[in-house]
């Protein structure tokens, strides 16, 4: 869990590449682009978007149709997915139901993300006063349970739009990011070239926003993804467990009604299994791009004390070799 | 008329926990003083506080004690956002890494604006124009198709350029360069060697050249200051505290600099001793345990910086004893 | 085997090869996009001898080491010439007969192998470790064996008990040497062996070395990039640049008389420590881009010799690689100008 180490050190201190001639794109999609796994799941991740964008010309009907006469119906032609014991369209649901996930996933996201980059950031950077008073916060978030506090919140805040649930998701994910992400800035800070932007009279500010924040890219991103997963999965738990608005289209509520309305007994595997499936194959892509942002950035798979050790070994033979070839 | 005096300075660096608490002493009781057109090396081993010195002066550190002056007043502890702009718009730093020292994901011209635009060295208009005329300076050209490039795509050498041009673009008028060449290949350092003495007989440059290496000190340095385990242990004219080095450490680094003149040749002997662990250091001379010429006082009284030669000090009681003793 | 001590350097250098590199090449990466690191160099190491080899980053040294011992990774490999060690050739040799070579014939100590060692295990214990890979001996008598050699280099033998973090860098990099040492090999790679640490600690390193070579007799590859020490310490010195070696010669007659402009340019890249000290030039521009190196001679767009005023040499030193040839017994140029003013006396 290289997420959690805070001594992790050198992001993605990749720099703009060119490709094919004028075009500058970022040295870290570049290189994520090339890594396996996060270009598996970037494309998974973008297919599911390019689904929700297009869900309203592809869904049948409207998610919540009923029509008893096509009630319980097994996937056909007609409804690819099948129907719901109320006869609505599972393909509609599911693909509508695409857009609430991701929305709720990346508003999410973005607000942790920004919350714990901006605090834990300027706290490492800054220190003293600032670092304690951050710190303090992030352990306060830190030892609020979550599940509990989900629960309330989702079960019995008045408003329970997406909003709402995407800033409860963020409160009580951030505390996580900002500490991975002070660990991370922490150990810039003492590079070179922050303090040479220092010396060169640079604001504490810009040396933040300027010199250490894109430096930091890919953790920011990786703390993006994760908080958008989890985000996702922790939201239609809680709309399976019916702690949610039941009136909405999404994944969650669709496999809470085929829950209430035990379907699986009565040998109809489709309700729980298309909106199961789409959010599995949602929270893959996210979790093989989060691999492949570790990959691309996670110094120990780079760094050359492995490498000083193989050769030792290889040298040496023996039992060294061996354990230098698992710790590499 | 000194460009910057450096005072009785310490800098001491807390290690361990709460409970076991214990001070690194990096830097004591500092004092020099660099003058316009020279060039003054730090010279010392890994370890000696040398770079912490150079840092100091940078203000990237607050000193434990003592004072930095500088036109005329004390610059350790200002913070006025204005004071130490105005201050770092006239002392610069060069690191050591030129790998380290350049923002990868920011290209050259990034590096040698910003500086030109923080201190509204020259109007907005001028400076990209500017930072090309900088960029020739320190010889590298085409300086159009170098200040687009990023760290990454330049040598060493290069950057280690790209990290002069940028202390210059403040026109500063001290520079502390701390092991600009270490990094480099041989064949590359006589040039960074040869753009500091240039720099200093053209523009009245006072630079602070920190170094381990003793034979690149002689080559560009007027002054030399020998630092072990966070004090000066000897300071004076370059050639001639090597030709005739009064401290014994100064002795033994001249011995171990290979020279292939001296093949085989005898040296100065050494006792086992760990170097320079400065960690809550007892009174007496630092140098002790491993110093050929030790007598009793040496362990319990630390020994002054004696001016024993015209313009050479050293602090041992034995090659430069204190008047008093004497 | 003390007997070598007195022996003089001359003396040291009239003995049988013990290792020969002939037109060694390396290569990285493969087709149009490979990158020749090592290009036909030619280096004869005799016994008890300490040779040499320097040049800069890049210049494929290091590659030329880890191409003795067969520890090329992958994408790197050998691509021609051979490795001879007493007259045997490793290339294509079986994984486990290397194995079994390495360490017990040839060692190496390489930069900032210091760091290599285990961190959680023992100093003692990574010896014990070393060398029963190689030999049956007990763990009592491997131990104690580890002891011995750890004095050998100047430390307490009650150290084998020592984690390596409770060691200073210089005793971490003499910890390395003495385990080299523990089979007694017929040849130390030291790949610059002290660049990390400070001449003083570096000196007394190598004097602990010189002084074990005399005792034990073994020769050293010694590859590090400055120039000055070796010719303090090797009997004979390589020049390599950009992938290929330009100049060898005994070490004194380097120093002296040089006669490659690389290795003038790169002697005088050093100023002196004592002495009248004169303004020096070092090298204009940098080391050529070994994916694409300069055709002919690989330094003339850096050489103070070489310019469209001439030609003749020009169109030589631009087209034709030069290739090493004796000028004085023992001393090999690989130079176009060289070879003309030999041919002129």
């Amino acid at each position: 869990m290289s997420q959690l180490d805070p001594t992790i050190d050198l992001p993605l201190a990749a720099p703009p590449r060119r490709v094919r001639g004028r075009i500058r794109v970022p040295g870290w999609v570049a290189l994520l682009l090339r890594n396996r796994k996060s270009r598996a799941g970037l494309c998974m991740v973008l297919f599911m978007v390019l689904v929700a964008l297009v869900a309203p010309l592809i869904s049948v009907a409207h998610p919540n149709d009923f029509n008893l006469l096509a009630a319980r119906q097994a996937p056909s032609w007609h409804h690819l997915f099948g129907t719901t014991d109320q006869g609505s369209d599972i393909f509609s649901q599911v693909v509508l139901g695409a857009r609430r996930s991701l929305l709720l996933g990346a508003a999410a996201g973005i607000l942790a993300t920004g919350v714990a980059a901006i605090l834990g950031i300027t706290a490492a950077y800054s220190g003293g006063l600032v670092d304690e008073g951050v710190n303090f916060l992030t352990n306060v978030f830190l030892t609020i349970p979550p599940i509990p506090l989900l629960v309330v919140a989702s079960g019995y805040l008045k408003s329970r739009g997406m909003v709402t649930m995407a800033v409860v998701l963020a409160l009580v994910l951030w505390a996580f990011e900002a500490r991975i992400l002070r660990g991370q800035a922490l150990s810039l800070k003492s590079r070179d070239f922050i303090l040479a932007a220092k010396a060169s009279g640079e604001s504490t500010p810009r040396i933040v926003f300027g010199e250490l924040m894109p430096n930091m890219i890919s953790r920011i991103a990786a703390a993006f993804v994760l908080v958008f997963y989890i985000a996702l999965l922790t939201d239609a738990g809680l709309e399976f467990l019916g702690l949610g608005d039941m009136t909405k289209t999404s994944w969650g509520v669709t496999l809470y009604w085929a829950q209430t309305n035990s379907t699986v007994l009565q040998g109809e595997w489709w309700p729980f299994f298309f909106p199961g499936a789409a959010l599995a194959f949602t929270v893959l892509g996210l979790v093989l791009l989060l691999a492949g942002i570790d990959e691309v950035s996670n110094p120990r798979l780079r760094t050359e004390r492995p490498e000083r050790r193989r050769l030792l070994a290889a040298l040496v033979g023996g039992r060294l070799v061996a354990r230098a070839e698992a710790s590499a | 008329m000194s460009a910057l005096e450096v005072r009785e300075l310490s800098k001491h660096f807390s290690i361990g926990g709460a409970l076991r608490r214990s001070h690194v002493h990096a830097v004591e009781d500092v004092s020099f003083a660099l003058r316009p057109g020279t060039i003054t090396a730090l010279v010392g081993e890994s370890g000696s506080g040398k770079t912490t010195v150079a840092r100091l002066l940078a203000r990237l550190y607050d000193p434990s004690s003592g004072a930095v002056l500088f036109e005329g007043s004390d610059v350790s502890h200002v913070r006025r956002r204005r004071d130490v702009l105005h201050y770092r718009s006239q002392v610069q730093i060069i690191f050591q890494d030129p790998f380290g020292s350049l923002n990868p994901v920011k290209t050259i011209r990034h590096h040698v604006e910003r500086p030109l635009r923080i201190h509204h060295i020259v109007p907005s208009a001028q400076v990209e124009e500017r930072a090309h005329e900088l960029l020739r300076t320190v010889g590298l050209v085409p300086p159009e198709e170098i200040a687009a490039k990023y760290p990454h795509e330049l040598s060493g050498g290069q950057r280690q350029r790209v990290a002069i041009a940028r202390a210059l673009a403040v026109e500063p008028k001290i520079v502390l360069a701390d092991e600009p060449t270490s990094m480099l290949d041989v064949s590359i350092r006589i040039g960074i060697l040869n753009l500091m003495v240039k720099l200093k007989e053209e523009r009245g440059i006072a630079f602070l050249y920190v170094t381990h290496d003793l034979a690149s000190a002689r080559y560009v340095a007027d002054e030399i200051l020998v630092m072990y385990a966070g004090q000066i242990v000897e300071r004076g004219p370059v050639e001639q505290v090597l030709a005739e080095p009064l401290h014994p450490y100064t002795r033994l680094l001249l011995a171990a600099v290979p020279d292939p003149a001296k093949r085989d040749a005898e040296r100065i002997g050494t006792r086992k001793g760990v170097a320079s662990a400065a960690v809550d250091p007892p009174e007496g001379c630092r140098f002790v345990s491993r110093c050929p010429l030790a007598i009793d006082v040496c362990s319990h009284v630390t020994p002054p910086l004696v001016e024993a030669r015209p313009a050479q000090a050293a602090r041992c009681h034995v090659t430069a004893p204190a008047p008093s003793t004497r | 085997m003390t007997a070598l001590a007195e022996e003089p350097a001359v003396r040291r250098t009239s003995r049988k090869a013990l290792l020969e590199l002939r037109q060694l090449a390396v290569e990285y990466g493969s087709g149009a996009r490979g990158v020749r690191a090592v290009d036909g160099v030619d280096l004869e190491i005799r016994e008890g001898e300490v040779v040499g080899l320097a040049g800069e980053s890049g210049c494929g040294k290091t590659t030329v080491a880890n191409a003795v011992l067969q520890i090329l990774r992958p994408p790197a490999r050998i691509v021609g010439g051979s490795v001879l060690y007493q007259g045997e050739d490793l290339v294509g040799k079986k994984p486990e007969e290397l194995r079994r070579f390495r360490w017990r014939n040839v060692s190496m100590v390489f930069q900032s192998a210091m760091n290599a060692l285990n961190p959680v295990m023992r100093v003692g214990d990574q010896f014990v470790d070393a060398m029963r890979a190689h030999e049956r001996i007990d763990r009592r008598r491997a131990l104690a064996r580890a002891g011995e050699l750890l004095e050998l280099v100047g430390i307490d033998r009650r150290r084998v008990r020592a984690y390596p973090h409770e060691l200073s860098g210089g005793m971490r990099q003499r910890v390395i040497i003495a385990m080299a040492l523990s089979l007694n090999p017929d040849l130390v790679i030291l790949d610059e062996p002290t660049t990390a640490l400070d001449v003083v600690v570096q000196r007394e390193i190598l004097q602990q070395v010189e002084a074990l070579r005399r005792d034990f007799g073994f020769a050293v590859l010694f590859i590090t990039h400055d120039l000055s020490l070796l010719l303090e310490f090797a009997d004979r010195i390589a020049i390599m640049y950009a992938g290929e070696l330009v100049e060898t010669a005994p070490a004194e007659r380097l120093g002296t008389n040089p006669r490659h402009p690389y290795t003038q340019r790169l002697l005088q890249s050093f100023p002196p420590l004592s002495g009248p000290l004169e303004r020096l030039s070092g090298i204009p521009g940098s080391p050529p881009d070994l994916s694409d190196p300069p055709s002919g001679c690989r330094f003339h767009p850096r050489c103070p010799h070489c310019g469209p005023e001439r030609p003749e040499l020009y169109g030589r030193q631009t087209t034709e690689r030069p290739v090493l040839r004796e000028v004085e017994p023992g001393h090999r140029v690989a130079c176009h100008l060289v070879e003309e003013e030999e041919e002129v006396a």
